[in-house]
């Protein structure tokens, strides 16, 4: 659905984008992430129409976004990192506006705004000024304005940024549902636990280059991550640790506190070796949970922190 | 006790006397290093100021365009002296014209600047959220003022100070003595630090630059100009003596002081009977500066207390916003949206603020002020007079151009202040919608500055004081000013940032076009001894200069009995019939429209660069 082919970005001296390749297959969410002025931003303004590349191409459902904006407008719906507020107009005027933006017929604004303010859950703030909303309320509002034209792709940029917890469940659990409707999304956050949790791919890109994009799984095969997992025993816990520390496929083993850190190979089978070995030595497991490999660890190792 | 040994008092009294000493010594120091009057904002003002390229650029012009108008006025003054003999033997009556220039161009360029520079003083503090942050530091609302106001004052006195030297070449001419020179630049100076305060003042309420810049040029033509007026008009009767009148209400007034020094300079029985004292002006106007100061020291107070503790719209009256709990919802209806979108936004927003109070004053006010001049001039039995006609319609037409200039120059500005432009560049919209949107929503929100202008010169038409064919006349000059300055203020509002920019582009465009192109040809002729017909011819295109010459043409009783073929309209290539000038004025609004169109189809075409 979206395509980047060597996508190259020059501010003046100041190189923002290198090369860009990128694929988002139809229905995906893709997390794009990186550090502040790494080029996630400037990326999504060009898929968006408001940047011209310096070089290279970007595809949207097969449109060349230079080539086709209108067309490509018409197909994306567009979050930025900051809210647009136009505060003498009420959040249904604000709404039934960019429908009108977005040439709704005149007949079907009503229902078309209805449903986008039942979707977000603002249909009891469609009077209120939009100025006058709380900052979840306006990113939500934000989202309907991007639904208002019914987009096959949607563009979200940052879309959870300093919002309290309960309404970052609420924006996740509206883009599970979107994701539910078909869409394709792209989205940016610094919340990268979130990320873990909604996206199918994930994009990181620093300096300007991409240099990674995939499934968390294949995240893991990437970074040549071994399993680990935390072992909590009931007695004698040092008599473990030794026991552990011997097998072959265990290359570290550390007490931490009440539990046991065990770090084993690559694609070991750590629940049988482990619980095997323990119940053998007469030890008592209160708990055994392998650990995954959390996407801030990756993106840790994955870049250099640099930026322009 | 009775074993003590008494302490030599030396030992007491040289301590005590260092400490004292040391302590005298820090008080005198930090006294006159002035830290206590502006904290360390005067300090930052100053490093930020100088690292900013345009108060570089703007030194650099204020020199070059006074010492081109030096170099004019000199070369106008020597052109037809004769002999060098003669010439030196004038020499002290050039000095003396050089010298008035100099101090008129300070006089109104410093406090012009004041204002400008003054303009976002404070609403800049409050947009960045910095004012409630200094709260939370030992700084106090009185040093933010007071460094405010002298970290800019000391760049505008700087440009005061690159003319001294001038003044001092000037003086060897003779003719000019010295406390001309001394109460000149007192009254100057009084006069910015009251422009300067005013227009701190109202940064404090309107977060907009150019609605300070307008608010503050509006307040001083009321303080100074249409005040005074009234006050004359509504106490001559009282007073037996017009000139002791004169004297009392101008004693408070720069401009008229300023006028009066002048007049005095140039031959000491100008004024008459009318007395004024520079001192006492410049004493009141710094008495009004500090009122004006002491209220703005006690509102950034109230207003950084206020942005300190999340409470800000409150002190500007509006509704909750960010991190608010939303209240109520506005009772008013929803209006659905038109077929055409932007049009419909544009046409949408309040047109005279959105509360009811502030519509009814924003009407009323300025209509019951002009009602009143009509009473007291139809007092006098001078309304049919020509002049009187003339300055009316003058007066309300520089209002109206005034917000010509302005409003177009803000409609994309605003749009990306409020960051709400990459969201409309990202819907469907064409650039050609938006333009044609952008346009019609200026042309609203300039027309009531007109609608004063027209009611005026239709009443005083019918009534007779005015000639009908001031009706096609003067509609043609403001039809081209209007789409001239639409096209140019849309272009520098999608050239620009901020609307301040933009704004200040309009203007200066407008008087580099129509004041410094001709003053520069004016220089060429001089200095070349060639002939200055086409600076006439020039001048022709001006419409400060076209409407002068339609109101000297068709205003007053006597021109409005004539028949259309007995008028005469003083262009300055010569006197020409009401038929030609309509032919003329047709002919430049065509061409002044079609480049406002041209400026407008370059705004469409820059609409997607400069977004962010």
């Amino acid at each position: 659905m979206i395509e980047t082919k060597r996508l190259t970005k020059h501010y003046g001296n100041l190189t923002a984008l290198v090369d860009l390749d990128l694929v988002i297959e139809a229905g995906d969410i893709f997390g794009f992430i990186g550090p502040n002025g790494a080029g996630k931003t400037t990326t999504m303004r060009i898929l968006v129409t408001l940047l011209e590349p310096s070089s290279g191409q970007a595809f949207i459902d097969g449109l060349d976004i230079t080539k086709k904006g209108k067309e490509v407008r018409r197909m994306v719906g567009y979050m930025p990192d900051f809210m647009g507020i136009y505060d003498d107009l009420k959040v249904f005027e604000y709404l039934e506006f960019f429908a009108a933006a977005f040439s709704i017929e005149h007949k079907k604004r009503k229902s078309i705004v209805e449903g986008v303010l039942e979707l977000t859950d603002l249909q009891s703030k469609g009077s209120f000024t939009v100025d006058s909303l709380s900052r979840g309320m306006q990113q939500r509002l934000g989202l309907a304005r991007v639904l208002i034209h019914d987009p096959k792709v949607l563009v979200l940029d940052e879309p959870a940024s300093g919002l309290d917890p309960r309404a970052r469940i609420e924006i996740r659990e509206l883009l599970r549902e979107l994701k539910r409707m078909g869409k394709t999304i792209m989205i940016s956050s610094h919340i990268l636990s979130e990320l873990e949790e909604i996206c199918d791919h994930i994009g990181i890109i620093e300096q300007g280059r991409l240099v990674f994009s995939g499934t968390m799984e294949e995240i893991r095969q990437r970074m040549g991550v071994q399993s680990k997992v935390r072992v909590q025993v009931a007695n004698n816990q040092q008599r473990a640790i030794e026991l552990l520390s011997a097998l072959p496929e265990v290359q570290d083993v550390q007490s931490t506190g009440r539990y046991i850190a065990v770090t084993l190979d690559k694609d070991q089978n750590t629940d049988g070796i482990i619980a095997r070995v323990l119940v053998n030595g007469d030890i008592d497991i209160v708990s055994l949970e392998p650990q995954q490999v959390k996407l801030d660890e990756a993106f840790l190792q994955l870049t250099k922190g640099i930026v322009h | 006790m009775a074993g003590e040994v008494p302490i030599p008092a030396k030992y007491i009294l040289v301590p005590l006397f260092k400490i004292m000493t040391t302590a005298l010594i820090n008080f005198v120091s930090k006294f006159l290093s002035l830290s206590w009057l502006t904290g360390p904002i005067f300090d930052k003002e100053l490093r930020v100021s100088s690292r900013r390229r345009r108060n570089y650029v703007l030194r650099f012009t204020y020199l070059v365009l006074l010492t081109t108008f030096l170099v004019f006025v000199w070369l106008e003054e020597v052109r037809y002296l004769g002999s060098a003999v003669y010439r030196i033997s004038r020499m002290a009556r050039a000095g003396q014209t050089i010298t008035f220039f100099i101090v008129w161009f300070q006089f109104c360029a410093t406090q012009l600047i004041a204002i400008i520079m003054l303009s976002t003083s404070i609403s800049d503090e409050i947009d960045n959220c910095t004012l409630g942050l200094l709260m939370t530091t030992p700084i106090n609302s009185f040093q933010i003022v007071m460094g405010k106001l002298f970290s800019k004052l000391l760049q505008i006195i700087l440009l005061l100070a690159i003319s001294l030297p001038l003044l001092a070449i000037v003086r060897i001419f003779g003719g000019v003595p010295w406390d001309y020179i001394i109460s000149s630049l007192c009254i100057t100076l009084a006069a910015l630090i009251f422009v300067s305060s005013l227009s701190m003042f109202f940064s404090i309420y309107f977060r907009k630059a150019y609605v300070v810049i307008i608010v503050t040029i509006l307040s001083l033509g009321l303080l100074f100009a249409l005040l005074p007026f009234l006050c004359f008009m509504m106490f001559k009767d009282m007073m037996s003596d017009d000139d002791k009148l004169i004297s009392i209400i101008f004693q408070a007034n720069p401009y008229g002081i300023m006028m009066f020094n002048t007049m005095v300079m140039d031959n000491p029985r100008n004024l008459g009977t009318i007395f004024f004292s520079w001192p006492l002006h410049c004493a009141i106007m710094l008495v009004s500066s500090g009122v004006l100061l002491l209220v703005s020291i006690i509102k950034v107070r109230k207003v950084a207390l206020c942005q300190a503790t999340g409470q800000l719209d409150r002190f500007f009256r509006k509704k909750p916003t960010n991190g608010a709990i939303e209240s109520r919802p506005n009772t008013s209806a929803i209006r659905p949206v038109g077929k055409l979108a932007f049009l419909w936004k544009e046409l949408r927003s309040p047109l005279f603020g959105r509360s009811k109070t502030t519509a009814i004053l924003v009407i009323s006010i300025p209509l019951i002020l002009l009602l009143l001049t009509y009473v007291l001039i139809a007092n006098e039995n001078v309304l049919d007079d020509q002049d009187v006609q003339a300055s009316y319609l003058a007066i309300l037409g520089c209002i109206g151009m005034l917000f010509a200039i302005v409003l177009p120059a803000t409609c994309i500005t605003s749009e990306k202040e409020s960051r709400c432009w990459p969201l409309i560049l990202t819907t469907t919209l064409s650039d050609w919608q938006i333009l044609l949107g952008k346009i019609i929503g200026s042309l609203r929100r300039c027309a009531p500055a007109w609608f004063l202008m027209f009611g005026h010169l239709i009443v005083f038409t019918l009534i007779g004081f005015i000639h009908p064919i001031a009706l096609i006349h003067i509609p043609v000059l403001v039809a081209w000013i209007i789409v001239f300055f639409l096209g140019t203020g849309v272009y520098f509002s999608s050239r620009f940032k901020h609307t301040t920019t933009a704004v200040i582009m309009n203007f200066t465009f407008a008087a580099v076009i129509w004041g410094l192109v001709p003053l520069l040809m004016l220089l060429y002729a001089a200095m070349t001894r060639t002939s200055d017909n086409y600076v006439e011819r020039y001048m022709n295109i001006n419409p400060l200069f076209q409407g002068a010459v339609v109101l000297d043409g068709t205003c007053g009783r006597r021109r409005a009995l004539r028949s259309v073929t007995k008028l005469r309209y003083h262009w300055a290539r010569g006197n020409e019939n009401a038929l030609e000038s309509t032919g003329f004025l047709l002919s430049s609004m065509l061409g002044y429209m079609l480049i406002g169109s041209l400026f407008a189809w370059r705004a469409k075409c820059r609409f997607r660069r400069n977004i962010f």
